[in-house]
């Protein structure tokens, strides 16, 4: 019998998981796999398109009172991300940035993309001092598919960056085959390569005079920090990574730390187990069942958490026949009316897509309610994408919201 | 205005305008073929991919069963590389009249069509996942084939004869004096430019489009656009084709065609060709046909819907538009309207293309004084650049299991595993290397969508999730030195995905959702390409937007 179960292993849940970890309750993760982070940037949105996030989020916590902002309160916004920055900076994976006023990073494409926070490994990218008119590079590796430096420095140019492009040569290896993200990450922590790659970016900054090089975030797993300010020293100009597409390399290193404070703290995590259905006595949940290796697994405790995201993380799921449901405990979902009202036309509409903001309603304390608003569970929390009424993606609070959430989770 | 002449003026670059194109130049016929989009533009690339055998028209439709099987003979011999032998089953479910068994062999044999009963254990031998309450099971020699690479293989034969293929070029006026047509003045999309072609005869072969061409001589045509709705499932569940022994009706069919298996198809009258939708109850209406054909067929990953409109001709009155029949008709219009210079070939389907040009042909060769004979039918197609290597490796691979005639998702897989880096799989889901996505940019593709109709890019389940954004660049890259800029790869990118998008909300669940989901992260996540709409514009030959193709499913 564990004191919290949480369900999902996403940034909302390793959130709450460790908060109450360090409150010396016995918790354990259980989750199918890893959550949406292993996709996103690595770095941490509070809110776009505002100049100042804490003051946007205020503003939108009087407009809509049922937005997760709103429910987990802006004391739990800056605790959570205090912490996540705690744990970051004794991993020697530090996050810099603001609450009060946005980052904005190039992405893949050479859009310059709002963040409040963002790795250390990122920060000489932000669009502010790139506009110095000092020359930066844009890097990569033909072998790469997921990143390509001509479009990006074009598209910086044409925001009034002064940007040039190159490809550099993959230095030897054991491999053949297979220049993923995440390969090239590894090697990045091997002294001669990335020795290799010192000496062709410095061979460039002699020629070009750069005073920044953007590389993909392929920095280094588990020491990127170490490995960014070696090829900075090697190079002799700043460093910036830029997150590519999934998987995200940024985006498992923000987990791996995570995992690492909470098994520090003693707490446990289980994947490959997947919730599909519970045990409750009148509105108190008693157990949850998992499949994994072909048997049902039962899982009992006092408190818990539900963090198995919105449609993206898998939490909610849709049926041909236009029905959404919650696929852990079948909790009542909160979703647009009827199928015809689910899409918007055009796939990039900038209020995003109805059918992304069902999610379950809850509670002051983020407790599960019906359509009624009954409660459903008076011992379970919902955090992060599970919840309704917003669109993390398109509002640009991904992390904030779910380290907000997770983290209020967390301390109740 | 640029000044073009021709014996023979083409409109229309799907199958039939283009077999037109190549048999007339095969006869040494000078003519230009004009098409407003890209070649398949318009129903030739939106089918399911079925090479009839004939079976499915024995009973309603003799003469087109007849045609069918005829052509389907010849069409295997041309085109080797566009065709999967995957042969056909017509089976009796539980649903099906018992009796129309012994109709469907007796009209088979009546219209020539080969076909041989076989057992329910053989059939579920060979196709596990059919449903075993299945009673009957005739097998007739249907197949599958890529419409897009044939239409391409014709074209590129058609080039080599000498005719003249302009893509993107929008007839905007025929040029009538008194009661003849004499020419035409087309655009070119890419530019803008207008260019008068002159000719002795406009051959008006665009399909369902052929009614608004025909009003511009001035004469009516009558084509009923059946709009035939499709779904693609994330995997090809048998490897035959199977066909509903019954009279044709919607959802009736699925066929196994390269990484998916399509079922289709509705048939909905819909007043313009250019404007239709997918309604969601199309979509479960043939899911649960799927299901009595193949237990558990809604459980499979629906990848996406599409819609074709079909160039039914209706010359007099019939009950339903099913009821028109699918063979087609070469109308004279100066016999018909009093107009001359002008011809339009109008019906038929994918199969009979070739019959159609020949026909067609035979008529404007007498009339221009013209001998030649049809060579259309033994002369082998070539195989366009972007496929050599893909289509070498399924003939001359050592591997036995290579050579079955069944396309093998493992023989682009080899491939790729012999001789490339996996870093050139640019996009995974239909194992699309960057060398042929490359050969594709260099034979001419214009956007993201032309590349998509050459290789399959971002036809896989991840509906270019990955592959658009590495495509786009490859673009850029390959063409910034004349003149692509960044704006136009940034106008290819959001118009893909926007033409994707259209395709996806009809089979928007599951799986499929989460995945649409993930493609909006990494688009206006990751890598925030809304915050580029003020950096993108169309131009650079790239054409993504213009009216004249702009193809606008309407919400449902």
């Amino acid at each position: 019998m564990y004191d919290t179960i949480v369900i999902g292993a996403g940034l909302s849940g390793m959130l709450a998981a460790i908060g109450r970890a360090e409150r010396g309750e016995k918790v354990l993760v259980l989750a199918k796999g890893h959550g949406a982070t292993h996709w996103s940037t690595g770095c941490i949105d509070l809110l776009a398109d505002v100049d100042d996030p804490l003051a946007g989020i205020a503003q939108l916590a009087i407009q809509r009172p049922h937005h997760p902002y709103a429910l987990a309160g802006p004391a739990m916004i800056e605790q959570g991300i205090a912490r996540v920055r705690t744990i970051g900076e004794a991993a020697d994976y530090p996050f810099a940035g603001n609450l009060n006023r946005n980052l904005l990073l190039p992405t893949a494409l050479g859009a310059l993309r709002p963040t409040a926070f963002a790795p250390a490994t990122m920060i000489a990218g932000d669009a502010r001092q790139l506009r110095d008119g000092r020359p930066t590079l844009i890097a990569g590796f033909a072998e790469l598919r997921d990143f390509f430096p001509p479009l990006i420095a074009a598209n910086l140019r044409a925001q009034g960056i002064a940007a040039e492009a190159a490809q550099l040569a993959l230095p030897p290896t054991q491999r053949q085959h297979d220049f993923s993200s995440v390969t090239l990450a590894r090697l990045c922590e091997q002294p001669a390569f990335r020795a290799n790659l010192g000496e062709q970016l410095a061979a460039h900054v002699r020629k070009g005079g750069y005073a920044r090089i953007g590389l993909p975030a392929i920095l280094g797993l588990r020491h990127a920090t170490a490995v960014v300010r070696d090829l900075q020293n090697r190079a002799g100009a700043l460093i910036f990574e830029i997150p590519t597409l999934p998987v995200s390399v940024a985006g498992m290193r923000l987990y791996q730390i995570l995992e690492d404070e909470l098994l520090r703290l003693g707490g446990r995590i289980q994947l490959g187990g997947f919730v599909q259905r519970a045990e409750h006595i009148g509105d108190t949940l008693v157990a949850v069942f998992s499949e994994a290796a072909a048997r049902e697994q039962r899982h009992t405790a006092r408190h818990w958490v539900l963090a198995t995201g919105g449609i993206l993380g898998g939490g909610v799921r849709a049926t041909p026949e236009g029905y959404l449901y919650e696929t852990a405990l079948a909790l009542p979902l909160q979703t647009p009316d009827g199928r015809a009202g689910w899409f918007a036309p055009r796939f990039l509409d900038e209020h995003g897509h109805p059918v992304f903001q069902s999610g379950v309603r809850v509670d002051q304390r983020l407790r599960p309610l019906d359509a009624a608003g009954r409660l459903v569970y008076e011992n379970v929390q919902v955090v992060g994408g599970a919840l309704a009424g917003y669109d993390p993606i398109r509002e640009g609070c991904l992390e904030g919201a779910a380290i907000a959430t997770g983290w209020a989770a967390g301390q109740a | 205005m640029q000044t073009l002449s021709t014996d023979v003026l083409v409109i229309g670059g799907g199958a039939t305008g283009t077999g037109c194109a190549l048999d007339l130049a095969m006869r040494g016929i000078r003519c230009i073929l004009v098409e407003k989009g890209d070649i398949t533009h318009g129903t030739t690339g939106r089918y399911h991919g079925l090479l009839h055998s004939g079976g499915r028209y024995v009973t309603k439709d003799p003469q087109s069963a007849t045609e069918c099987a005829h052509e389907n003979a010849i069409l295997r011999r041309i085109m080797p590389h566009c065709i999967e032998q995957t042969s056909g089953f017509f089976v009796i479910t539980p649903w099906d009249d018992e009796s129309y068994g012994d109709v469907f062999v007796t009209n088979c044999h009546r219209t020539g069509v080969p076909v041989q009963e076989i057992s329910v254990a053989e059939m579920l031998r060979r196709e596990p996942a059919l449903n075993p309450r299945i009673s009957r099971v005739f097998e007739v020699h249907d197949g599958s084939a890529d419409s897009f690479l044939a239409t391409h293989s014709v074209a590129l034969a058609a080039r080599e004869y000498g005719a003249e293929i302009r893509t993107y070029h929008n007839v905007v006026e025929l040029v009538r004096v008194g009661d003849r047509v004499v020419g035409a003045i087309v655009e070119d999309l890419r530019s803008g430019e207008r260019i008068r072609i002159d000719c002795t005869y406009v051959l008006n072969a665009a399909g369902a489009w052929a009614g608004k061409i025909a009003a511009m001589a001035g004469v009516t045509v009558t084509v009923v656009p059946g709009k035939g709705t499709m779904v693609a499932m994330n995997h090809r569940m048998v490897n035959t084709v199977v066909n509903r022994c019954k009279l044709p009706s919607d959802g009736d069919i699925i066929v196994p065609i390269h990484t998916v298996a399509v079922i289709g198809t509705t048939d909905v009258h819909v007043p313009d060709p250019d404007v239709f939708g997918i309604e969601p109850e199309e979509i479960q209406f043939m899911l649960d046909e799927g299901e009595k054909l193949i237990p558990g067929f809604r459980q499979y990953r629906a990848l996406r819907a599409w819609a074709g409109v079909r160039p039914l001709y209706k010359d007099k009155d019939v009950a339903s538009d099913r009821d028109i029949p699918r063979t087609f008709k070469l109308l004279d219009h100066e016999e018909r309207d009093g107009v001359s210079g002008i011809l339009s070939i109008v019906g038929g389907k994918w199969t009979t293309y070739r019959l159609m040009a020949e026909q067609t042909v035979n008529e404007l060769a007498r009339r221009l004084g013209n001998t030649q004979p049809c060579r259309t039918a033994s002369e082998v197609l070539p195989v366009p650049r972007f496929e050599h290597r893909a289509h070498a490796m399924v003939t001359v691979s050592p591997d036995p299991a290579a050579q079955t005639p069944h396309y093998w998702l493992g023989k682009p897989l080899a491939l790729v595993e012999s001789e490339h880096a996996a870093g050139d799989l640019i996009c995974e889901c239909e194992l699309v290397t960057r060398d042929r996505i490359i050969a594709a940019i260099d034979a001419g593709a214009h956007n993201l969508d032309d590349i998509r109709r050459d290789v399959r890019m971002g036809m896989g389940p991840c509906q270019g999730g990955w592959c658009i954004y590495r495509t786009a660049n490859l673009l850029y890259e390959r063409r910034c030195a004349d003149g692509l800029s960044h704006t136009h790869a940034n106008e290819a990118m959001l118009h893909f995905l926007q033409e994707r998008w259209k395709g996806l909300t009809p089979v928007l669940w599951g799986d499929q959702l989460r995945q649409a989901r993930l493609d909006e992260l990494i688009y206006a996540g990751v890598l925030g390409i809304h915050r580029l709409r003020a950096l993108a514009e169309p131009g650079g030959g790239l054409v993504t937007q213009h009216p004249a193709i702009a193809t606008e499913y309407v919400q449902a």
